[in-house]
C-alpha cells in the first residue's frame, strides 16, 4: 500500500514538475509559468476538495469490493434539495387571496381581513388582467368572522375574477444618494410601521406610471412611519407620489436546517442501497445504477428541468465553497488563498482515514473487502459494516454536491454531476483501491484525485483540443494501473527468488 | 500379485521444482494395459504435480515419459488429450449451464462453418453415457445433475476422446456412497476394455479395493510400490507417513467433567427432516464422523450460528443460548475452526497479526471503536509462540504461509479468546504431517485444560486416534455413538453407511 501510494504520489509530483516547465516561456523562468498563477493553484486546489470528498466516499464501498454509480446523480440531486429548501419568495406583509369580485357593485370579497384597512387607504391589486401597478382606494370596509369586503372607487374590469390583493402605504418623503456615498443608494420615509428588516424588500408603485422593487438594508421605525434605507438608488422618478408595498422576505429552511435535512436524505439513501445489497443481496451495481437513474430524474423533476440556483446566498453561504482564506496579498494586488472546501476535504479525509486505520470497523471493512467469508466466519456482522460504508459513501455525495452546487451558484438539473461518479472511481483506483475489494487508502485517494485535476488542468493551459480530455485521463489512468501491477509482479518474484 | 501386462505408460526419474522449492524428486512409475493403479500420499507428497505433468498441464524439469514405449513430451493439455491422457480433475470441470452432450464435446462440437450440428452430438452422448451406465438423456442439464453423476459425465468425455490413460484426481471426495459404488463398477468396465487408470485417493478403503497396484509417494520421492497381495491400510499408512502410526496421536487419558455443551432435538436448514441431540463434557474431544454429505459440516455451522436453526435447544452449561449468528455464538463462548481454511478460516492477504486479533478486536478495543495495538500485539507475539506458528514475524501475510501455519492462526485466532467450546471442521485437511501432529497435541493439551472438542473428520485414522467419543453421522441423521472402547473402523463405516440393521453402541 505504501509503495502504491508514494507511486501516485510520484505521479503527481511528476505532473506538476511537467505544467510548471511547460506552461513558462521560456521554460526555465518558473515565474512566467502560468500554471502557478495563484488563480490556477486556486482552482485546483478547490477542484480537488470537491471531487476528493466524493472519492473518499466511493473508496469505502470501493473496499468493500462494492461499486456506488449514482454518485454524480446524488451530487445533482443533493444540490437541487438545497437549492429547493433555501427557496426564497418575498411576499407582502399585509396581504389577502380574492375570493370574488362583483364587478357591477365593485366589491371585492377577501379570505383574510387585512389588518387596518380603512377607507381612502390604496390597495395593489395583481395576478389578475390588470397591469401590476393598479392600485385601487378603498371606498368602504366590512370585515366579518374572518373575511373582509371591501368596495373600492375605481372600475373593475369584468374579466378580472381571481387574484390577491396587498396594501401599500404612502411615501412620505425620498432622499436619492446616486453616488452611494452613506452606503446605501436612497432613504426613503414611509407612512406606518410594516415589520421589515434587512434582506427584506420593497415594491414601489406609481399608479400609472412607474414599478420598482428594491432590497432594503436597513429599516428604522418611529412613531407612525419608517426610515428605509435602500441598498440602490430607485431613480429620480420616485417622489412622494409613490406607494410603496413592503414585502417580507420567507426563506423556506434556515440554512442549518436545509444542509442537515440534505445530508439526511442523503444517508437515508445511503442506508437504502446499502440494504438493498446486504440484505436483498442485489448487485451493487446494479443498485447504484438504478440510483443513478431515479435521482437524476428526481432531480431534473423537481426543478421542472429549470435551473435551480443560490443567487440569494452568493454573499452568504455560496462562500463555504468558493470562498478563500487569504494567506498571503502584496502591493500590487496579488493573493493567494486555500479554498474553503480544501479544509473540509483535509477534516473529512482525515476522519475517514482515521475511521479506516484506526477503528474496529475499519479493520472490519478491510477484512471483509478481502474475504467476506472468513470476516463472517471470525464473528463479524458483515452486513451491517457493508451497509456502513454505503452510508457513508451516499453522506458525502450528498456533502460533495452541497458544495459542488454553491460553488456553482446555478445548476442545470440535466447535465450537473453528470459522470462524477466515474471520476470519483478512477481517483480512487489511481489511488490504490482495487476493485477486488480490501484494498484502499484514503491520502491515496485524496493524492489520485489531484493527479486528476491537474491532469485536467494540462488539457486547459496547453490548449489540447478538449474532446481530447478523455483520452488523455483515461489513457494515464491505465497506465498507472498497468505499471503498479508490473511493479507488483516484478516485486513478488525478486521475493521468490531471495527465497 | 497382478497379472503380467502390456507397459502403457511408464514415467522415469521425473524431477520438478518451482522457483527453487523441489516438488518431485527422481520419481518413477508405471501403468499397464487395463491395468489399475492408486497413487498415494500425504498432500504435498507431489502426486497432483505428477498428474499435472502427465496431462500436459505443466512440464517436468527432468526424466521422460514414455507411452507405448515412445519418448513424449507433452507441451499442453490438447497435446497429452490427443494421445489419449486425459485428466479428471479434483473439482468437475464441467459447464453446469450447457446440456450433457455439449459438456461431452466442448471445444470439438461436430458442425459446419460455426454452426453445432446437435443431433450429431446427442447421438454420440448416448453411446458414451451407456459406457458409464448413465441413463439420463444428453439434453439433460448437467447443473441437474448430482455431483456424482457429473463426475460419470466428466469419464465420459474423457471416453470420447478415445482416452486410453484415464488419470482421476480425488473423484470419490464429493460423492455419496452409493455414487462411489457406480464409479467403482465404471472403473471395473474401464479396466476389462483396456484402458489404464492411474487413480489417486486419499481414502485407502477404496485404494485397497480397487488396485492391481500401489504407488507411494512421500515428500515428492517414491515411497515403495505394492503389489496387490501387499496392499494393506496399515502397509500403505506405514509407507506414507513412513513412521509407526500409533505414535502419531497423542492422547493423554483425563476425566472429562461436567456438560459443557447439549444439543436438544436441534433442526439444521440443510436437513430439516432430522432432530439432532447430543451432549458434549468439558475436557472431552468427540469426533463426528460420516461420510461427505452426511450433514456434519451443517451442524457444525449451526452450533457456530452460521446456519441458523430451525428448531431445537442450544444449551451452555446450564443456560438455554439462541446462537443466531456468529457473533452470539462467540459471546458464548464457542469458536468454530471451519473446513474451508483459505475461503472462510484465515483472510491471506492480511498480516498474520491482524488474522489472529480479529475475532477479539471488539473485546480488546478501547472506547468509542478506536484499535487497540498494543493488545494486538501481545496477544498475537503470545499466540506465535504458543502456536508455534513459523514465519519470521507476524507482519507477513497470511498467504505466505503453509497450510499448517495457516490453520494454526485460525486456531490462534479463536484461543486468543478463550473458548469453552472448541468446534473444528477437517482441522488437518491439507496441511502437513509436521503441523498435522502439532495439532492433535493441541487439541488433547486444550481437552485436558478443561475445554470441550467437537471435530469433524473424514479421515478415519483421525476419528479414532483422537476421538473419546464419536458421533456418526449418515444423511443428516445421527445414526450412532461410539465410545473409546468400541472405535473400530469397521463400527464406524456401518454407521456412516447403515449397513447395520441396528445402531452399534447407542
Amino acid at each position: 500500500m505504501k509503495g502504491k501510494i508514494l507511486g501516485i504520489f510520484g505521479l503527481l509530483v511528476a505532473l506538476c514538475l511537467f505544467m510548471t516547465f511547460a506552461t513558462s516561456t521560456p521554460w526555465h523562468s518558473i515565474g512566467t509559468s502560468t500554471f502557478l498563477k495563484a488563480g490556477n493553484l486556486q482552482n485546483l486546489l478547490s477542484r480537488t476538495a470537491l471531487y476528493g470528498i466524493l472519492g473518499v466516499g466511493v473508496a469505502f464501498v470501493i473496499i468493500t469490493s462494492g461499486i456506488d454509480l449514482s454518485i454524480g446523480s446524488m451530487v445533482c440531486f443533493s444540490g437541487v434539495l438545497l437549492a429547493i429548501f433555501l427557496q426564497v419568495d418575498y411576499r407582502s406583509v399585509d396581504q389577502a387571496l380574492v375570493l370574488s369580485i362583483d364587478s357591477s357593485t365593485r366589491q371585492i370579497d377577501l379570505d383574510t381581513p387585512i389588518k387596518g384597512l380603512q377607507p381612502g387607504d390604496r390597495i395593489r391589486y395583481s395576478r389578475g388582467t390588470r397591469a401590476p401597478t393598479a392600485l385601487f382606494t378603498i371606498d368602504t370596509v366590512i370585515t366579518d368572522h374572518g373575511t373582509q369586503q371591501v368596495t373600492v372607487k375605481e372600475d373593475i374590469r369584468k374579466s378580472d375574477t381571481t387574484g390577491e390583493v396587498a396594501k401599500a402605504v404612502p411615501i412620505q418623503a425620498v432622499e436619492r444618494f446616486p453616488e452611494k456615498e452613506s452606503g446605501y443608494g436612497a432613504q426613503i420615509v414611509v407612512i406606518g410601521t410594516p415589520a421589515l428588516k434587512t434582506q427584506d424588500r420593497i415594491t414601489m408603485v406609481h399608479p400609472t406610471s412607474g414599478l420598482r422593487t428594491e432590497d432594503i438594508v436597513r429599516a428604522d421605525s418611529s412613531t407612525g412611519s419608517t426610515t428605509l434605507y435602500l441598498s440602490n438608488d430607485p431613480g429620480q422618478r420616485l417622489t412622494t407620489e409613490w406607494f410603496a408595498i413592503p414585502l417580507q422576505r420567507h426563506q423556506r429552511m434556515p440554512i442549518p436546517v436545509a444542509l442537515l435535512s440534505v445530508v439526511v436524505i442523503a444517508c437515508v439513501l445511503g442506508l437504502i442501497h446499502g440494504l438493498l445489497v446486504t440484505r436483498a443481496r442485489l448487485q451493487p451495481f446494479v443498485v447504484t445504477l438504478c440510483g443513478l437513474l431515479i435521482y437524476r430524474g428526481l432531480a431534473r423533476w423537481l426543478t421542472g428541468d429549470n435551473p435551480a440556483g443560490f443567487a440569494e446566498y452568493s454573499d452568504g453561504l455560496c462562500k463555504l465553497a468558493s470562498g478563500r482564506l487569504e494567506l498571503y496579498s502584496d502591493a500590487a494586488g496579488n493573493t493567494f488563498g486555500v479554498p474553503y472546501p480544501f479544509f473540509i476535504l483535509a477534516v473529512m479525509g482525515t476522519a475517514a482515514a482515521v475511521f479506516l486505520n484506526r477503528t474496529i470497523w475499519g479493520r472490519y471493512l478491510l477484512a471483509l473487502g478481502r474475504n467476506e467469508e472468513a470476516a463472517r466466519f471470525s464473528g463479524i456482522n458483515t452486513s451491517n459494516v457493508t451497509l456502513m460504508a454505503y452510508v457513508i459513501c451516499t453522506s458525502l455525495a450528498g456533502v460533495g454536491g452541497i458544495l459542488f452546487a454553491l460553488d456553482s451558484l446555478s445548476i442545470s438539473p440535466s447535465s450537473f454531476g453528470n459522470f462524477f461518479e466515474l471520476y470519483a472511481i478512477a481517483a480512487a483506483v489511481l489511488g490504490g483501491c482495487s476493485l477486488r475489494g480490501g484494498e484502499g487508502s484514503i491520502v491515496g485517494v485524496i493524492i489520485g484525485t489531484a493527479a486528476m485535476q491537474v491532469l485536467n488542468n494540462l488539457i486547459t493551459l496547453l490548449k489540447i483540443s478538449a474532446p481530447l480530455e478523455g483520452v488523455i485521463i483515461g489513457s494515464v489512468i491505465l497506465i498507472g494501473v498497468l505499471a503498479d501491477e508490473v511493479f507488483k509482479r516484478i516485486a513478488a518474484q525478486r521475493r521468490l527468488r531471495r527465497k | 500379485m497382478s497379472t503380467p501386462v502390456t507397459l502403457r505408460l511408464q514415467v522415469r526419474n521425473i524431477c520438478k521444482s518451482f522457483l527453487g522449492v523441489r516438488a518431485l524428486h527422481n520419481v518413477s512409475l508405471h501403468v499397464g494395459e487395463g491395468e489399475v493403479l492408486s497413487v498415494v500420499g500425504e498432500n504435498g507428497a507431489g502426486k497432483s504435480t505428477l498428474m499435472k505433468i502427465l496431462a500436459g498441464v505443466q512440464s517436468q524439469d527432468s526424466g521422460e515419459i514414455l507411452l507405448d514405449a515412445n519418448r513424449l513430451q507433452f507441451r499442453s493439455v490438447s497435446e497429452a488429450l490427443d494421445h489419449g491422457i486425459a485428466l479428471i480433475h479434483q473439482e468437475l470441470n464441467l459447464a453446469d449451464n450447457l446440456n450433457i452432450g455439449a459438456n461431452i464435446f466442448l471445444g470439438r462440437e461436430p458442425g459446419r462453418r460455426g454452426f453445432v450440428n446437435d443431433a450429431a452430438i446427442y447421438e454420440c452422448s448416448e453411446h458414451y453415457l451407456q459406457k458409464v451406465g448413465l441413463n439420463h438423456s444428453p439434453k439433460t442439464l448437467l447443473g441437474h445433475l448430482t455431483p456424482g453423476r457429473q463426475q460419470l459425465v466428466e469419464i465420459a468425455k474423457a471416453l470420447s476422446i478415445d482416452a486410453r490413460v484415464l488419470i482421476m484426481d480425488e473423484p470419490t471426495s464429493s460423492l455419496s456412497a452409493g455414487e462411489s459404488e457406480r464409479l467403482f463398477e465404471v472403473i471395473h468396465d474401464l479396466r476389462t476394455d483396456g484402458v489404464s487408470i492411474l487413480y489417486i485417493s486419499h481414502r485407502l478403503a477404496e485404494v485397497e479395493a480397487l488396485s492391481d497396484r500401489v504407488t507411494v509417494l512421500r515428500d515428492g520421492e517414491n515411497a515403495g510400490d505394492l503389489d496387490r497381495s501387499d496392499v494393506s491400510h496399515d502397509s500403505l499408512v506405514r509407507l506414507m507417513v513412513g513412521r509407526d502410526v500409533s505414535r502419531f496421536y497423542s492422547r493423554q487419558p483425563h476425566e472429562p467433567g461436567d456438560a459443557a455443551i447439549a444439543v436438544r432435538d436441534l433442526v439444521t436448514s440443510t436437513w430439516p427432516e432430522h432432530e439432532l441431540s447430543f451432549a458434549i463434557r468439558t475436557g472431552e474431544i468427540v469426533g463426528i464422523a460420516g461420510l461427505v454429505g452426511a450433514g456434519r459440516t451443517e451442524l457444525l455451522q449451526t452450533l457456530f450460528g452460521v446456519d441458523c436453526p430451525i428448531a431445537g435447544q442450544i444449551m451452555i452449561g446450564d443456560n438455554v443460548v439462541s446462537v443466531d449468528s456468529p457473533t452470539a455464538a462467540i459471546q458464548a463462548g464457542i469458536a468454530l475452526v471451519p473446513e474451508d481454511r483459505k475461503q472462510q478460516g484465515v483472510i491471506l492477504e492480511m498480516a498474520i497479526r491482524e488474522n489472529i486479533g480479529l475475532a477479539g478486536l471488539r473485546q480488546n478495543a478501547h472506547a468509542a471503536g478506536f484499535l487497540n495495538f498494543p493488545a494486538e500485539t501481545v496477544d498475537s507475539d503470545a499466540m506465535m509462540k504458543k502456536m508455534n506458528i513459523k514465519a519470521p514475524n507476524d507482519r507477513q501475510l497470511a498467504g505466505t504461509l503453509s497450510g499448517g501455519n495457516q490453520q494454526k492462526v485460525v486456531l490462534a485466532k479463536w484461543l486468543a479468546l478463550q473458548p469453552r467450546i472448541l468446534l473444528l471442521d477437517e482441522p488437518t485437511r491439507g496441511i502437513d504431517v509436521g503441523a498435522k501432529q502439532e495439532i492433535y497435541e493441541l487439541m488433547d493439551a486444550l481437552a485436558a485444560e478443561g475445554m470441550a472438542v467437537l471435530f469433524v473428520s473424514s479421515e478415519m485414522e483421525e476419528i479414532i486416534g483422537m476421538s473419546d467419543r464419536a458421533i456418526v453421522m449418515h444423511e443428516g441423521r445421527i445414526t450412532g455413538e461410539l465410545s473409546r472402547e468400541e472405535l473400530t473402523e469397521q463400527a464406524v463405516m456401518q454407521l456412516a453407511t447403515r449397513t447395520a440393521e441396528a445402531t452399534v453402541g447407542a
